[in-house]
């Protein structure tokens, strides 16, 4: 008998035991405090410039004036983080007139990448390029010159 | 008929009332200071002839239209040239309370008291006389045998002339007004053979004058001296001064007194007013409401009043109203494009696209013209005003930089600057470049003041500080190593 109410008495308190640690693994229950959320990861412009060209997947005589003996303008940027596969735009403005759209696709977690034009005679003058996310906010604006 | 009246009466404005009292009593004293003058009687005839032309056009007499506008413009012309001297004494002689009001005082009026006190004096003295009151008949005949003069009438003159000793008494005065125009007349003897002895020259002479004409003759005899008074077939011998008088105001000789010739002659002025009220009432109809009623379309250019000098108008849907006014002939024909006149008010004006209503109260127009349409109606307008806005500022490099340097980067003091203008041109323009930079002469890391480009239509914040730019550049060697 005696043995009994130990069993019975060892047995409550495993129910009860039990009971507080399904409590404590459901996420649902009230008065729980609940997982902070993860830090949102952004879309982030680390490096831009324009340059004569590309050496190791690196700009390479970056620069704001360009002869038109080069013959072309590259506008090379980098983003870290990537968060997700997006893609971004070159914008090429010569005086204020749009000239030149480049879509760049970007994959995670980082991603570098660029665009450039040829330049002719006429193209002389004041430049520059609009790095735009895909919401249509500019990253950045390179500001350079094409001269003789 | 009674509604077309009640319209009619409806329509008059009180500045038509003024403008036909005025213009009446503009008249009414030309009549008061030009009548019984030479020039009065040619304004009255050049009226005449103006009149004969208006329907003379009407009816479509050409030439005699072209004739009667000549004559008139002729005769306009003249009567400045010839009257100069009259016109000179009107306006020097008045001054000008006596030009707008009052009546000048004309002395011309007979003065029966002093000729009938003077032929009774005369009667007592036995002094001979003969007098001529003239009625309507020409008398020129006689006149042309007497002396002429210009002798106002006064006791004195009368009894001096008729003077024994005088060399013209033999003669008959002929009276005119309140003046002696004539002395010594011979007047025309009667060949009445009826008459009684007693009867002497004089007598005949009172009696053929009054026989032939329907002039009135007052005669004292020397003789017996009795007075008498010939008219017509009648010759009639007076008692009192009374009788005298009688018979001179049955002549049409007044005094001015407060008799009947005073009667006539205010009620000649009243008249004469009344005729005033009714020509220019007539003119004013006849040019306000007309006997033709025309019908114009005019385009007319909007004007916008209350502006807010900072509000810029960029465009309008319409620049001129096309408008559709009625009225007189005469009127309608008349106007003038400055006449007509469409404001728009802006007080209520904002930045941004606007719609205004155009209103009646909108269009002004001469007096008498009415207006019947407005098209269009609305007027839209899209109006700017100025705005600051913040630009980049860029070098504009020029020229060749040494092949072995590159112009790596560059730092520009301030970077940016602030323009004002219209948010339209602002619009637009999108970066501030600088002034030409020559690359030819740069060696190495530098910097250099420049002056920005400012485009058209906007200007530079006088608050900037940006009217000179400096800028910091890095130049490089060149990496000269192909690239991949």
């Amino acid at each position: 008998m005696h043995t009994e109410k130990i069993y019975l008495t060892a047995l409550c308190f495993l129910v009860f035991g039990a009971t507080i640690l399904m409590a404590d693994s459901d996420p649902d229950k009230k008065g729980q405090v609940p997982l902070e959320p993860a830090p949102e990861v952004k879309l982030t412009l680390k490096e831009a410039s324009t340059c004569e060209d590309l050496k190791n997947s690196k700009p390479w005589n970056q620069a704001v004036v360009f002869s038109l003996k080069n013959r072309k303008v590259t506008c090379y940027c980098s983003f870290d983080p990537v968060p997700e596969k997006t893609f971004i735009q070159h914008r090429w403005f010569h005086k204020d007139r749009l000239n030149a759209r480049r879509k760049l696709i970007l994959k995670p977690p980082r991603w570098s990448t660029f665009s450039t034009i040829q330049m002719r005679e006429n193209d002389k003058g004041p430049w520059r390029v609009e790095i735009m996310g895909p919401d249509g906010k500019v990253f950045q604006t390179l500001r350079f010159s094409i001269t003789d | 008929m009674n509604s077309s009246l009640f319209i009619f009466f409806d329509s008059i404005r009180w500045q038509d009332l003024v403008d036909i009292g005025l213009n009446s009593y503009i008249l009414f004293r030309l009549y008061v200071l030009l009548r019984g003058t030479r020039m009065f009687r040619i304004l009255i005839g050049i009226l005449f002839l103006w009149f004969l032309q208006k329907i003379a056009d009407s009816q479509g007499l050409i030439v005699t239209s072209w004739a009667m506008q000549a004559i008139t413009a002729v005769s306009a012309l003249i009567i400045i040239v010839v009257f100069s001297h009259e016109i000179r004494n009107l306006f020097r002689t008045r001054d000008f309370v006596a030009l707008l009001w009052g009546f000048p005082k004309k002395n011309d009026l007979t003065p029966v008291e002093v000729i009938t006190d003077s032929i009774f004096k005369m009667a007592s003295r036995h002094c001979g006389a003969l007098l001529v009151f003239p009625g309507r008949n020409d008398l020129s005949d006689i006149l042309k045998s007497g002396i002429a003069t210009d002798s106002i009438i006064s006791r004195e003159i009368i009894q001096s002339i008729f003077w024994q000793g005088n060399p013209v008494h033999d003669g008959a005065v002929i009276i005119e007004n309140n003046r002696i125009t004539h002395v010594a007349s011979i007047l025309p003897l009667s060949d009445r053979t009826d008459l009684p002895k007693f009867y002497g020259t004089r007598h005949r002479a009172a009696k053929g004058l009054a026989e032939s004409t329907d002039a009135m003759v007052v005669l004292v005899s020397e003789e017996k001296g009795n007075i008498m008074v010939a008219k017509g077939m009648n010759l009639e011998e007076i008692g009192n001064p009374a009788e005298l008088k009688k018979h001179l105001k049955l002549q049409g000789v007044h005094d001015g007194g407060k008799g009947n010739g005073f009667a006539v002659m205010h009620l000649k002025t009243m008249m004469a007013a009344l005729m005033c009220v009714i020509f220019v009432t007539g003119i004013w109809y006849g040019v306000t409401r007309g006997i033709s009623h025309t019908l114009i379309s005019l385009e007319a250019p909007i004007e916008y009043i209350n502006r807010d000098p900072e509000m810029n108008i960029i465009d309008t849907t319409i620049d001129v109203v096309r408008l559709r006014l009625s009225g007189s002939d005469v009127l309608v024909n008349s106007i003038k494009p400055d006449q007509v006149r469409v404001k728009v008010d802006m007080a209520a004006a904002k930045v941004g696209y606007n719609s205004f209503v155009i209103e009646n109260e909108n269009i002004i127009l001469p007096p008498g013209i009415n207006l019947s349409k407005i098209d269009p109606r609305i007027v839209e307008m899209n109006i700017d005003a100025p705005k600051q806005k913040i630009f980049p500022i860029q070098p504009d490099w020029t020229g060749i930089l040494k092949e072995d340097l590159i112009l790596a980067s560059i730092k520009i003091y301030p970077k940016e600057l602030r323009l004002k203008g219209n948010t339209r041109v602002l619009y637009g323009i999108s970066t501030v470049y600088t002034e030409k930079l020559d690359l030819n002469s740069i060696k190495k890391s530098g910097e250099i003041i420049v002056k920005p480009v400012i485009p058209a239509g906007v200007s530079l914040d006088p608050k900037s500080n940006a009217h000179q730019i400096k800028i910091v550049y890095i130049v490089n060697k060149r990496d000269v190593e192909e690239a991949e």
